[in-house]
């Protein structure tokens, strides 16, 4: 453990998280709030900001936008006393729900934009769902370019972007009446690619998912994983 | 709304609606409980959005206390706003609780917490998304009993119809004896809906609408109440906690994850009020005045902070200054919240009781405003409504604030009180103006910069239970030329001028002293669409008026008419404590200029001692 002296006056600790079930329609900004009161709720040693308005220090990496669900969140927060990461984390997830869960807690200096790759496991229930519908799917995000029309300021013509750069690596299959599917995807923050764009793409040149009954036809998205630059295991 | 409402999947309709997160409950500090394992299931229904309805402390309060009896569960309910609204009508996806997600049909009791008159509509759309019949008399053995309580029901003739029982004051204990004879009957298979109401009518502080019969004299006036049988009481005397620092509060308070309105720990110091300003209707209906002790109040505090990590304590009641132990449990609070970066606020402050060292004790963290209630322009006015401040008081406490940093001072006032003139509401912009004049007396070195003077102007509505009962409202024509006027009177640029819309005043009048007869016209407009009323973007006055044109209603029967001293009033059946002697007295005095002392002073015998309650101020 670092020695904390009036220089270094914290230590960083990471915490992996999940956020699932109905914990998707949460916003980030909900997020950071809801976090601020289970950290004193689980009354850790934090350090506080200096100023007019001491704030414990809360960094996420990657922020989720709401209908993503994730089982690998990143989150520092800075400690000023040595405590083990394993107490950090019942004490945590004594103050939280089911739904939201640290995995694993420990101390690290490495930073949290090393994050550069996100995988995503994103499943859909749409009409005619077969397995020449997935393999579409698959050709499509692999194809030259990937272009989706993104949404339009007013009394601006709706811009467009390929995101295929942004998209690592694709798999598409059909299983159980789904179209499921693997992507690993940007999460460089100069250009983070939202998994919500590879269904736009897909709505708009698979034809899915366009049942006018929201009750028939769904989507969800679930991140998986973290990789730095080199596609190793982000921590 | 849990994500297999029938197992409907409703995940993309959860992500088409906005802010989905009031929608999704799950929140820490719920109460979960196995509905197999308890007898009455209990939803508790607020008529408006999540974010305010998840604010309301009444509701907070009462979740604990059912939620403390095994055999209830209470859950929360509350109005899904338009969008998603359209989507359940939409999927067939009925209203449902927070809690387990299960649909209104599922439960014994739904209660709904009546706050202000313009949520009767979104309270009977709640009703209609459960897919229960409006009227109490068309309701079958399958539907839950459908309870109201709350401010509200101290008149609650508008909607008596639509509700099967009226829970008549605080509903701590009155609401566990529902549910447990609810239990009994079920137990023992003597219950039906009918046998049920009817015994229910015997717990002191239930009213059951349906059990009385209402005769109309040829005037329009009402002629009597009468109770269909001779064991249902004539009078329903509220209930009170007697003891409030013996009364549960919650340790913990459930954790919303969408931002609400008051996000932060509420503290209940008292409930009552000493003052009696004479259109003030909570002034009067809470009494007896009990406080809390700063000991009960100090641990609930501390307990709360630890359970919920919130960094703000507000303290509540109706009007914290007059709290006769407040540097107390201020200096008893501070004692820890300055190391856990908690800060305090008080947000109902009287200017005669506004103190430098109060003002230093909330703004440790905050700077930005203070806000000050004066009711009226001039001292003749303020003498009427009983407000019992002067300008020197105000002038004092303005002084203290801009000392104290704070730039920004709001000003509330009424218009169209009792023997109200064109002079009065120029004193309104002359106090205004005195107040930005009260600035540049400081020396410049010690002024915050750039002062700013806000007054927000509503408009008088007589309400029931207050010494204005019987006051007539100002026309609509009335309040539109007094707001204009005093538009014409403020020529300071420092000065800023808000007011409340006539319209919507007015319907309130109509509702606050409204009787039965109202309730074809409110059907009218829930079967139309109207919701959130309370809201200023779905309030339609036109469509109010046409619905009480069409149900034949006259608005100025209950609006610009001044109620018979003599006169049977729709409210006569329940006993708030105060009596209607000592209104009548207030009244008297109230047209002879004359105050009176609030309760800290003297006893005016205003007859609410009669409910016993300790630690009040009356003997």
């Amino acid at each position: 453990m670092v020695q904390l002296t009036p220089q270094h006056p914290y230590v960083t600790l990471r915490l992996k998280f999940k956020k699932v079930g109905s914990l998707q329609y949460i916003s980030h900004l909900d997020l950071v709030r809801t976090m601020s009161k289970i950290i004193t709720r689980a009354k850790l040693p934090l350090w506080y900001t200096e100023g007019f308005n001491p704030k414990p220090k809360m960094i996420f990496a990657a922020p989720l936008s709401i209908g993503t669900e994730s089982v690998c969140e990143f989150m520092d927060i800075r400690l000023i006393d040595d405590i083990s990461p394993d107490e950090v984390k019942n004490r945590l997830n004594a103050n939280m729900t089911d739904e939201m869960q640290v995995i694993e807690a420990y101390y690290t200096e490495a930073k949290l934009t090393d994050l550069k790759w996100l995988a995503y496991s994103i499943d859909i229930k749409t009409d005619g769902a077969s397995t020449e519908l997935a393999e579409l799917c698959e050709r499509v995000l692999l194809g030259e370019k990937v272009i989706v029309t993104k949404k339009a300021k007013p009394r601006e013509e709706a811009p467009t972007v390929d995101i295929r750069p942004l998209i690592k690596e694709i798999t598409a299959e059909y299983r159980d009446g789904r179209v499921h599917i693997d992507a690993v995807l940007s999460a460089d923050a100069s250009s983070f690619l939202n998994p919500e764009y590879v269904i736009k793409a897909l709505r708009a040149e698979c034809g899915i998912l366009s049942n006018p009954d929201l009750t028939k036809e769904y989507y969800s998205i679930m991140r998986t994983a973290a990789y730095k630059a080199d596609m190793s295991e982000f921590l | 709304m849990s994500n297999n409402t029938e197992n409907k999947n409703i995940s993309s309709v959860l992500k088409s609606v906005n802010k989905p997160g009031r929608y999704i409950g799950g929140e820490y500090n719920r109460v979960m409980k196995n509905k197999d394992e308890v007898k009455c299931r209990f939803a508790f229904c607020f008529p408006d959005t999540y974010e305010i309805g998840m604010s309301n402390l009444g509701v907070r309060i009462l979740y604990d206390v059912l939620n403390r009896d095994k055999d209830i569960w209470c859950e929360r309910v509350y109005a899904p706003w338009e969008d998603m609204k359209a989507k359940m009508e939409e999927y067939d996806i009925p209203l449902s609780a927070v809690e387990s997600g299960d649909p209104l049909s599922s439960f014994d009791i739904v209660a709904f917490s009546l706050q202000y008159e313009l949520c009767y509509t979104t309270a009977l759309q709640m009703l209609k998304l459960a897919g229960f019949p409006l009227r109490s008399k068309d309701r079958g053995e399958d539907v839950p009993i459908i309870i109201g309580g709350g401010p509200c029901v101290f008149n609650s003739e508008p909607v008596a119809d639509f509700f099967d029982l009226m829970n008549i004051g605080e509903g701590e204990e009155v609401l566990v004896e529902i549910c447990h004879l609810y239990n009994e009957m079920k137990d023992n298979g003597t219950y039906t809906r009918a046998d049920f109401l009817r015994a229910a009518s015997h717990i002191e502080g239930v009213y059951i609408p349906s059990l009385y019969e209402v005769s109309y004299n040829e005037d329009g006036t009402i002629k009597e109440y009468r109770p269909l049988y001779d064991d249902v009481p004539t009078k329903i005397r509220k209930r009170i906690i007697e003891d409030l620092d013996k009364a549960p509060y919650p340790d913990k308070l459930i954790m919303p994850y969408v931002e609400t309105v008051h996000d932060r720990i509420v503290l209940e110091v008292y409930r009552g009020c000493i003052r009696g300003c004479r259109f003030c209707q909570a002034g009067m209906v809470y009494r007896p005045i009990r406080e809390k002790s700063p000991e009960t109040l100090c641990k609930n505090a501390q307990c709360l902070y630890e359970n919920t990590g919130y960094d703000e304590i507000s303290l509540i009641s109706l009007s914290i200054s007059d709290y006769s132990q407040i540097r107390e449990l201020t200096d008893g609070l501070l004692s820890w919240t300055d190391n856990a970066h908690v800060s305090l606020s008080l947000p109902s402050l009287r200017i005669d009781s506004f103190s430098e060292e109060l003002m230093k004790k909330v703004s440790s963290v905050r700077t930005g405003g203070l806000t000050f209630a004066p009711e009226a322009g001039t001292q003749r006015l303020r003498d009427v409504i009983n407000k019992n401040v002067n300008e020197e008081d105000l002038m004092r406490a303005v002084g203290i604030a801009f000392r104290g940093g704070k730039s920004n001072v709001k000003l509330y006032f009424m218009n169209g009180l009792p023997t109200e003139t064109l002079e009065d509401i120029e004193g309104i912009a002359d106090l205004a103006g005195k107040v930005v004049k009260e600035y540049y007396t400081l020396p410049k070195q010690d002024r915050p910069r750039g002062v700013s003077v806000t007054i927000s102007v509503a408009c008088f509505v007589p309400k029931p239970f207050t010494p204005f009962q019987w006051e007539k409202q100002d026309s609509f024509e009335q309040l539109i030329e007094k707001q204009e006027h005093l538009k014409n009177c403020i020529t300071d640029k420092k000065i800023r001028y808000t007011y409340h819309d006539a319209k919507v005043s007015f319907v309130e009048a109509v509702l606050a002293r409204g009787d039965r007869r109202l309730s074809d016209a409110i059907e009218l407009l829930v079967e139309e669409g109207a919701m959130f009323d309370a809201w200023d973007e779905y309030f339609d006055y036109d469509k109010w008026m046409s619905a009480f044109e069409r149900a034949g209603v006259d608005t100025a029967f209950y609006t610009t008419r001044g109620f018979g001293l003599d006169e049977v009033l729709p409210w006569d059946m329940i006993d708030c404590g105060v009596t209607k002697e000592y209104l009548l007295r207030e009244r008297k005095k109230a047209y002879e200029g004359k105050t009176t002392p609030s309760c800290a002073e003297h006893c005016n015998g205003c007859g609410a001692n009669k409910l016993g309650g300790k630690n009040r101020w009356c003997n």
